[in-house]
């Protein structure tokens, strides 16, 4: 997946140089090319590393950075056949420890995923838990994710990956209609405690995305799927949008902008108005939007169209009628 | 003429180099006049107060990576700065020799850093999977293509994470649930946790000696660092935080009833410990009364909260809002 990768900085080149030189030392020779797709950057950034890597060394008994005292490479093999040998080596030994940071990010990632079906061996979650803490040079820091609840209707979707077979499953969209769905698995997404599946969906010949506590009564099919995730371009965020989206103008308190996530675009204007900031959502349609506000009580009001604010405020009025019923 | 500037992470790696081959440390002024990077903007007994500023952030830099640099002070010479020695033990440096993963494990940390794709702790994932590869495990293709992600989005987890990692104290305005104005909080934070998509504070009150736990979106004001340390035990702290909120979640029981074939029917339905009756009464635990009469409100008409009273004021009150803000 296509993520942004900021510059590097002379830290994040210094960890790439110290991970790369026992790398090196384990293979006799390899490839620019193979070196580089294992740590998954691009080749010239190995290249320039190597370069670096091959004029480095100890200030040693001289203090003058004697040749004696400096890594070195064949050159011809570099130069001529983009190989790296290295020749002499100097002080590293060994891969180097993570931070306490580092391990505790990824103590943390792991326990969230705990309860996905690759994590079926809850042992082998522990075990590499007490790795990556042995192997940071300092008590990782306390930070933990409660594992997800997730049914099997995930564990059906890989299987029918693994079997290349399509999955049908009863989905109701937002507007409350529920409907027999056929889909190829591209994808499973997560933010916080939601996950949801992207596929091809036959039924509408297109990629969308579905919430998996939206499904029900999920089955593998036997027909093959059509779609791979490497054939098909996923964007980026997780909702669908479309040229006839509505845009919605909203006022929200600031401090609440994270909690409507994806919803608000990184280009939308926004324009302080009193202690709130003025804003635009886009949404196919006032069913997922009058879900959404009325979650938020408080915090966001819609001011635009005047059809998007009767839509949220029926919904809410809806609900609180069912009280005023019960009396 | 100008000494040639050498890049930033030539020094760094420069420096590692040189203090990772040293046994008994080297000096600062040994430092600055002999490693590359250093040497060149070194001047024989003139002013290096430059360079000095410089070697105290590329050693903070170092250490932030993970890389144990040591201070030695002479115990003849106890109190002069500029006898200090610096040094890396190679044994507190490299990663353990019996730590390895295997392929299958490496796949399972590549999602796992995947998880912090944005948010402070990404830079760490990112770096933990640079000295992953250093290893050189081939990752195995996992079957399932996944996009999982834990968002950071509370401006307070930053600073209460470096606060932790500095074991000191914090000060915070908290803003109960219900109260019109906060109130200041002085406590040594012990972990941080999210849990039902929420990130919490887990911390001992030092003036009452308790464990408290706090939503972070509940913290009002920025985060202050006191100069206080502490030294309580922090190895449980995340499995005690989450057990914790367990507990709260499974004393705190909502009545429900959902309307049948409805969005609210299906997700609320789909919530682990749910147990529906066949009166479409519904019961589902709940940590956060307030979070839950949130989502409750976003159902609209889809669910009626019967109790606890508490719980179905709180969400009349919210729908009453709705209404008012959209009227």
């Amino acid at each position: 997946m296509a993520n942004k990768i900021p510059p590097l900085r002379a830290q994040d080149k210094l960890v790439f140089l110290l991970a790369l030189v026992p790398y090196l030392m384990d293979r006799d020779r390899v490839s620019v090319a193979e070196a580089a797709k294992h740590f998954g950057v691009p080749e010239q950034q190995i290249r320039e590393a190597v370069r670096l890597i091959a004029v480095s060394g100890i200030p040693g008994e001289t203090a003058t950075y004697q040749a004696g005292d400096l890594f070195d490479i064949a050159w011809d093999d570099f130069e001529d056949n983009d190989q790296i040998v290295l020749t002499q080596l100097v002080a590293i030994d060994d891969s180097p420890r993570f931070s306490a940071r580092e391990a505790s990010a990824l103590i943390a990632g792991l326990q969230y995923l705990s309860s996905l079906p690759e994590h079926a061996d809850r042992e082998a979650i522990a075990t590499l838990t007490s790795k990556l803490s042995r192997g940071a040079s300092a008590a990782p820091t306390a930070v933990a994710v409660e594992s997800s609840a997730l049914d099997e209707t995930l564990a059906l979707i890989r299987e029918s990956v693994a079997a290349g077979t399509q999955i049908e499953f009863d989905y109701r969209n937002s507007r409350g209609e529920s409907e027999r769905r056929r889909i190829d698995p591209l994808r499973v997404e997560s933010v916080d405690a939601d996950w949801y599946v992207r596929g091809w969906c036959h039924s509408r010949e297109d990629v969308r995305t579905f919430r998996l506590d939206r499904i029900s009564q999920p089955a593998m099919t036997t027909e093959a799927i059509t779609h791979t995730a490497g054939d098909v371009n996923l964007p980026e965020t997780l909702f669908d949008t479309s040229d006839e989206d509505i845009e919605v103008g909203i006022e929200v308190v600031p401090s609440a902008i994270g909690l409507l996530g994806d919803y608000v675009a990184d280009d939308a204007p926004r324009v302080a108005a009193r202690d709130r900031v003025r804003t635009t959502v886009r949404v196919p349609h006032f069913h997922g939007l009058k879900r959404l506000i009325s979650g938020l009580p408080g915090v966001v009001t819609v001011v635009s169209p005047p059809e998007a604010r009767e839509a949220v405020a029926r919904w809410a009025q809806a609900g609180a009628e069912q009280y005023a019923e019960e009396q | 003429m100008p000494a040639p500037k050498v890049p930033n992470e030539e020094r760094l790696f420069s420096l590692v180099l040189a203090l990772l081959s040293t046994e008994n440390g080297l000096t600062k002024s040994e430092i600055l006049s002999t490693v590359q990077g250093y040497r060149q903007r070194f001047v024989h007994s003139g002013d290096n107060a430059n360079l000095e500023r410089q070697f105290e952030r590329d050693k903070d830099d170092i250490r932030e990576l993970g890389v144990p640099l040591e201070t030695i002070e002479p115990p003849e010479q106890a109190g002069n700065n500029q006898n200090l020695r610096y040094r890396i033990p190679r044994v507190d440096y490299e990663l353990p020799d019996d730590i390895a993963f295997s392929a299958e494990e490496s796949t399972l940390l590549g999602l796992a850093a995947m998880v912090w794709r944005e948010g402070s702790l990404s830079e760490g994932s990112r770096r933990a999977i640079v000295k992953l590869r250093s290893l050189g495990i081939e990752t195995a293709e996992p079957v399932l293509s996944y996009a999982p992600q834990v968002r950071v989005r509370d401006e307070a987890f930053e600073p209460l994470r470096e606060a932790m990692d500095r074991r000191v104290l914090v000060n915070f305005e908290y803003l109960k649930p219900g109260e019109q104005t906060s109130t200041t909080r002085l406590v040594a934070p012990l972990a941080l946790v999210q849990h039902q998509g929420r990130w919490h504070l887990y911390a001992k009150d030092p003036a009452t000696d308790t464990f408290k736990t706090f939503l972070l979106r509940r913290m009002v004001s920025g985060i202050q660092r006191t100069k206080k340390t502490f030294d309580y035990p922090t190895d449980n702290a995340t499995a005690q935080a989450l057990a914790g909120l367990e507990e709260v979640w499974q004393s705190n029981v909502a009545l429900l009833r959902v309307e049948p074939g409805t969005d609210a029917a299906t997700r609320l339905g789909k919530r682990r410990g749910a147990v529906m009756h066949p009166d479409c009464r519904l019961e589902v635990n709940f940590t956060d009364l307030n979070i839950f009469a949130d989502e409750l409100a976003s159902f609209g008409p889809e669910v009626v909260a019967i109790s606890p009273p508490a719980l179905r004021s709180a969400v009349i009150e919210r729908l009453t809002r709705t209404v008012a803000d959209h009227g």
